[in-house]
């Protein structure tokens, strides 16, 4: 009963978390402060009760009571996972961090009563899907969090740029769910069941096509090429710190996803192991070279999440296509660091807008003068996105470089090039930018009156993208503890 | 552990300390900050030469501490006779171009930024050179070309710096990045970063995998080294630079290149497989050789000329190290050290010659012989080296790598024809000297003296030049030694 309980824990916590924040909130009407601080609270409880269970990991992986929940029509199944919890101890780490931002970010805003919940329910949604094992709860899951993320992403609806990024992205990711729900529906007429635990024998093109539905589906949501034109569009107008929690975590965090469900429906580990390399080229290519001519800061960081949405899917490809467990551990390794680097961009780039009222890249010149410490974040961001040494993108890239070579095989290194050819156009994209904050502010630069240089930059702003990039740092310099802690959770992993 | 296995990372240690305590200082004004730079520097200088005698006994020292187990990296330096000659090289180098700063205008601003990143450029070569392990080689391959890139894009000459050093970064990190593929072929292949322990295993890849892995190791190399068609990088990050730091780029970074293809495809692989790249490595010398020198000629900016002169420099030094010989690779470790050294001088009088008369035209600058002896002497001493003649250094080396071309039987008519080439360093190295000192005197309104910080060690390194190019025997003595480990060990 315990084992059942701790599984379910977190996500009662989040959920139940999240109503009882915007209660108080709607009736002691308090402050946007006080109200992110109560959720970090909330999320750090949850945090707890997930490092409880990853320290179970063994005796939950292990033992076949680890359930909660039942397996009849229409019950919730919940199974813990080693790969769910560890995505999820991401997920809620970078929230935390996001959370505390927005304890100064949303100061402008009138609305931050919703803002705190609906965190708290996507991560609730994204954890649910983790866990749950019957697919249609697993599609109402993936729904609540979709809502939850659209929300956010339309939060400031008195911007009409804003309202059309939340729209856009409902309406892709419905299209994407629509697209799993398809799937049910095959694989309910094969089998008559829509638990994945059952769904074990032989299986026929129902179950394929219903594969075929999901893949599809979470390749749209995770921005996979063609997929991904959606990207750009929705967290280049999302606010800065929802951006860096869906490019950084939520979507990438799909690419784990898919891989459960569809093996479990009979996709051979070659096929999917072939798509995902195939298309991981595609969008290593797309997002480096689209990246390049990009002039709008958060657009830029899309751009170059959909190459790192590649990067992903290449180290995973491999594990898949050649049966390594080491390329597993490379695609967790990187999915770890791209989280923390990419949520360090888009907060520290954030700050930028927050002060300056502006995306444009061009009007960052010399912006280094002015807030030393946000460029220097903004700048191991970059750096560890362009893979220099001794920043966690540097080890990332040399783990992938070492399982591509280690399958010594002609696709795997082929890809290997294009993997090589982007991350070197992708420096022509990192490196301006991240100059650019250190040259000298145009001379007679016209300097819009909606600009405000503060005396110092708040702390809450600061705190989180200092905290992120010394992770950066410390585990490109010391990323031994990491790989271990990263090997073990794909020792105990079940896909 | 031995005390002097103990006193190995400080080599590297101590820049870092002159780096944090530079950083921390932000007040210090630049002669402050050049102190603790030249200090640091000095005792990264001293360390190798109180090694000196311990390497005469053992042949190698090696200091190993592990850093991340579970990837079977460790924070491992080695020094042996090889590594020892181009460590020198760069620490020299940089501490001359220290204190050649003190008399230029580089750096007055944030002068304490320019002398650690002076330092951790420096650190970036001397860590590659003594590293043992191929991820802290990498890691300092890499440093070293942030630090240069930073310096450029910091205190390089105009706007177009930004694009120069994006460039430069750019086209270097490709030929980092094929170094790179087969670095980490032979670490997954061999299942530990160690390198000396890859030594042995070698010879079990696959030989169309060597093969693969020769090939990009000579065209990665050869992109830091500027080798004709790879060499695009290198005029514009010359000319932009600081001139301090064009003289660490030119005399030292170049050389990097040459370490790299000694210590990898030279030391890995065996003769038999890397001979059909013989022919190969000696054209790509010839060519850059001939072209580096036409280029030299036709440029019309002193500093310019100057650093296409590298790019043909470098080919002498392919077209040694392609001969697979001996003398040949001895001729090519000693042009590196007299390349260095003749260089640094080269560009220290270029560095005046901007200084006193502002300008960069060769065809504006003239007849200054008469009005700076001193500075007539260093360069007349620098060109008459460049162009190779006795007994300054390079004759020494060139007649060897000549003398290796004759030896390895691969196509004596490429040594002549690279013999004949070297007319062409002789032609634009008197156009250099005649056209600046000789003729039509300039106006009268220009300083009288050149600054002495500037002075100092120009003459310095034209002394050094001269006594080098007479005592050649130590220079030859280290450069065979440093060969025991080529080729498994045959010469």
């Amino acid at each position: 009963m315990s084992g059942m309980l701790a599984i379910v824990l977190p996500v009662a916590i989040l959920i139940g978390g999240a109503f009882i924040i915007y209660v108080l909130a709607r009736l002691f009407n308090l402050n946007n402060r006080v109200e992110a601080i109560l959720t970090v609270v909330v999320l750090a409880i949850a945090l707890m009760a997930l490092v409880n269970n990853y320290h179970q990991i063994e005796e939950l992986a292990t033992n076949p009571d680890a359930v909660f929940g039942d397996f009849s029509p229409g019950g919730i199944v919940l199974i813990p996972s080693a790969l769910g919890i560890f995505i999820m101890i991401i997920s809620i780490i970078v929230s935390i961090m996001i959370t505390v931002y927005s304890g100064e970010y949303l100061m402008r805003d009138s609305r931050y009563l919703n803002y705190y919940p609906l965190i708290l329910l996507t991560q609730a949604g994204l954890m649910g899907m983790f866990l749950s094992n019957n697919l249609f709860n697993l599609l109402l899951l993936t729904e609540l969090s979709t809502v939850a993320a659209s929300s956010l992403i339309a939060f400031r609806f008195n911007q009409h740029i804003a309202i059309r990024a939340g729209f856009k992205y409902l309406i892709m990711n419905s299209l994407g769910t629509m697209m799993m729900l398809l799937g049910i529906y095959f694989l309910y007429r094969s089998t008559g069941d829509v638990h994945l635990f059952h769904i074990l024998s032989a299986p026929d093109n129902l179950t394929r096509i219903a594969a075929g539905c999901f893949l599809l589906g979470f390749s749209l949501k995770a921005g996979v090429f063609p997929l991904h034109t959606w990207v750009p569009d929705v967290y280049g107008h999302a606010p800065s710190a929802i951006g860096g929690l869906l490019a950084g975590v939520f979507s990438k965090s799909m690419l784990f996803i898919l891989p459960v469900i569809c093996l479990r429906l009979g996709m051979t580990y070659e096929e999917l192991g072939t798509y995902l390399m195939v298309f991981a080229c595609f969008n290593m290519l797309v997002g480096s070279v689209r990246m390049l001519g990009e002039n709008l800061l958060r657009r830029f960081l899309s751009f170059s999440s959909i190459a790192q949405t590649g990067y992903l899917m290449f180290g995973l490809g491999i594990g898949f296509y050649y049966n390594l467990d080491e390329a597993f551990s490379a695609g967790l390794f990187l999915f770890m660091v791209i989280a923390i680097m990419k949520c360090l961009g888009f907060l520290a780039s954030g700050i930028y807008q927050f002060y300056f009222r502006t995306q444009d890249i061009t009007q960052l010149q010399g912006e280094a003068h002015r807030m030393p410490l946000v460029a220097l974040c903004f700048s191991v961001a970059l750096a560890g996105l362009a893979g220099i040494p001794l920043l966690a993108g540097f080890t990332g890239k040399w783990i992938i470089f070492s399982v591509a070579l280690m399958t010594g095989d002609l696709f795997a290194i082929i890809c290997l090039a294009i993997f090589l050819l982007t991350t070197l156009i992708s420096l022509g994209g990192y490196l301006p930018l991240l100059v650019r904050q250190y040259q000298k502010p145009n001379e007679g630069e016209q300097v819009d009156a909606d600009r405000q240089f503060p005396e110092r930059v708040s702390g809450w702003l600061v705190a989180p993208i200092v905290i992120l990039a010394i992770l950066v740092i410390l585990i490109g310099v010391f990323p031994g503890p990491w790989v271990s802690l990263i090997d073990y959770v794909v020792g105990w992993m079940v896909i | 552990m031995e005390y002097y296995e103990m006193l190995l990372p400080g080599i590297t240690v101590v820049p870092i300390i002159g780096v944090v305590v530079l950083l921390i200082w932000r007040k210090a004004n630049k002669k402050q900050a050049a102190i603790i730079g030249i200090l640091s520097e000095s005792v990264a200088l001293v360390i190798p030469l109180v090694l000196l005698s311990v390497l005469r006994r053992n042949e190698y020292i090696v200091f190993s501490l592990p850093w991340i187990p579970n990837m079977g990296v460790s924070f491992r330096l080695s020094l042996n006779w090889l590594s020892l000659t181009f460590l020198m090289t760069e620490v020299i180098v940089t501490l001359v171009a220290m204190v050649y700063s003190l008399g230029e205008k580089t750096g007055e601003k944030h002068s304490n930024y320019y002398y650690a990143l002076l330092l951790l450029f420096s650190l970036g070569m001397s860590g590659t050179t003594l590293s043992d392990d191929v991820f802290l080689f990498y890691i300092f391959w890499e440093l070293m070309l942030v630090a240069s890139v930073l310096l450029i894009l910091v205190w390089g000459h105009g706007e177009i710096r930004f694009k120069v050093a994006l460039k430069y970064f750019i086209f270097t990190h490709l030929g980092s990045l094929m170094v790179l593929v087969c670095l980490i072929t032979m670490y997954v292949n061999f299942g530990t970063a160690n390198m000396t322990e890859w030594m042995a295993q070698v010879s079990s890849l696959p030989v169309n995998m060597q093969v693969f892995m020769i090939i990009f190791f000579l065209i990665g190399f050869s992109v830091k080294m500027a080798i004709f068609p790879l060499h695009i990088w290198l005029p514009d990050a010359h000319t932009v630079a600081p001139m301090p730091v064009t003289i660490i780029l030119a005399a030292a970074m170049l050389s990097m290149g040459t370490y790299g293809i000694l210590r990898f495809p030279f030391t890995f692989f065996t003769l038999e497989r890397l001979q059909p790249f013989a022919i190969w490595m000696m054209l790509a010398g010839l060519v850059s050789e001939v072209y580096g020198a036409l280029m030299a000629l036709a440029e019309k900016d002193i500093k310019r000329i100057v650093a296409f002169s590298s790019v043909s420099q470098m080919g002498y030094i392919l077209f040694g190290l392609g001969t697979l010989t001996m003398r040949g690779m001895q001729g090519a470790i000693m042009h590196v050290v007299y390349h260095a050294i003749i260089k640094g001088l080269l560009f220290m009088v270029v560095g005046i010659l901007i200084a006193i008369t502002n300008e960069r035209d060769i065809e504006k600058i003239s007849g200054l012989g008469f009005k700076f002896p001193a500075l007539c002497i260093s360069a007349a001493i620098g060109v008459l080296g460049i162009s190779g003649m006795p007994p300054l250094g390079i004759f020494n080396s060139e007649w060897m790598i000549f003398a290796g071309g004759f030896d390895s039987g691969v196509s004596i008519a490429l040594t002549v024809m690279t013999l004949i080439g070297s007319l062409l360093t002789v032609i634009y190295a008197l156009r250099f000297f005649g056209s600046i000192f000789f003729g039509k005197r300039l106006p009268e309104d220009l300083p009288k003296k050149a600054p002495l910080a500037l002075v100092i060690p120009t003459m310095a390194v034209t002394i050094f030049l001269i006594i080098e190019g007479l005592i050649p025997g130590p220079m030859l003595t280290w450069a065979t030694k440093g060969l025991a480990g080529i080729f498994g060990g045959i010469f």
